[in-house]
């Protein structure tokens, strides 16, 4: 069971590193709001699943497991919110061919 | 408003007033975890007062068809479930590939706004298709104005999973197959 915890803790840990770093290196505001949208979601959804497996079958990881759902409806959300502002106040998208 | 439709609508009530009122109180029990009668009936009669004072908020009109009317609670909810295995599995896959985008020095990105109609009447399943569109990573829902959908796409191959050159995507087929809309009335329209 702590093996399997320990699986996914580290790829939880991984997607969360992915999703700083690609905040770092995209270049505008859409394409940064993927990186920390999306692998965070998922990177903190396998560490708390992770965290729900080491805990075994009791309350508590259900509760955990309340909040790996929360995560997954609330992050979209919240990424749709932001892109949706950034686009009616007006910021262009970066493309390739405008570089 | 005729009686016949009127009949239908409290059907739909029933059943979401039913299913709120089950995991308002499913919820309770989890959070409390206390099984005396004390803290069972506190929450019983929480859910009762809470599905009951909500209830006006929980209309939502659907877009296409403004006379039908949709309860927030009421939807094919084991269609639904079923539907999540396959969105997890797309997430996992989509995320395995961003990652590689990233961790890729050369950075092969091309952001690319795509736009698309999905016609469908249920609110609850534009819902459900825009906040997949958004798990999915590669693509952001940006905006949906009734039926047209604005999406930001990371890299080409994000955008051609969304609006595939022939025919329609996988997720909007099996969107409109878990609310049971008619695929027949819908058509993808790509723009760049």
């Amino acid at each position: 069971m702590a093996i399997v915890a320990i699986i996914f803790l580290l790829g939880g840990f991984f997607f969360t590193f992915v999703a700083a770093l690609g905040v770092i290196r995209l270049p505008d505001f859409y394409s940064r709001l993927h990186a920390s949208g999306k692998c965070e979601t998922l990177g903190m959804v396998l560490s708390f699943l992770g965290l729900a497996i080491y805990e075994g079958f009791t309350l508590t990881a259900l509760k955990l497991f309340f909040i790996v759902i929360f995560i997954f409806i609330a992050n979209p959300t919240g990424t749709h919110i932001l892109s949706r502002a950034a686009y009616r106040s007006g910021i262009k998208p970066w493309t390739r061919k405008g570089e | 408003m005729s009686s016949k439709r009127s009949k239908e609508i409290t059907a739909s009530e029933l059943r979401h007033s039913f299913v709120l009122f089950i995991l308002l109180f499913a919820f309770w029990v989890i959070l409390s975890g206390h099984l005396d009668l004390k803290h069972l009936s506190i929450g019983f009669v929480s859910a009762v007062v809470i599905t009951i004072i909500t209830r006006p908020l929980m209309h939502m009109s659907s877009t296409s068809e403004p006379q039908k009317t949709y309860f927030a609670f009421d939807f094919p909810y084991f269609r639904y479930i079923a539907y999540w295995p396959w969105l997890l599995w797309q997430i996992v896959k989509a995320n395995i590939e961003i990652a590689l985008v990233i961790l890729n020095p050369n950075l092969p990105i091309n952001p690319q706004i795509i736009t698309f109609r999905k016609k469908m009447s249920n609110p609850h399943a534009h819902v459900v298709l825009a906040n997949s569109i958004t798990l999915t990573p590669g693509t952001v829902t940006v905006d949906v104005k009734d039926d047209l959908y604005l999406v930001h796409a990371l890299t080409d191959s994000a955008a051609k999973g969304l609006v595939p050159e022939d025919g329609e995507a996988e997720m909007l087929t099996k969107v409109s197959s878990v609310f049971g809309e008619e695929c027949a009335r819908t058509g993808s329209e790509v723009s760049a």
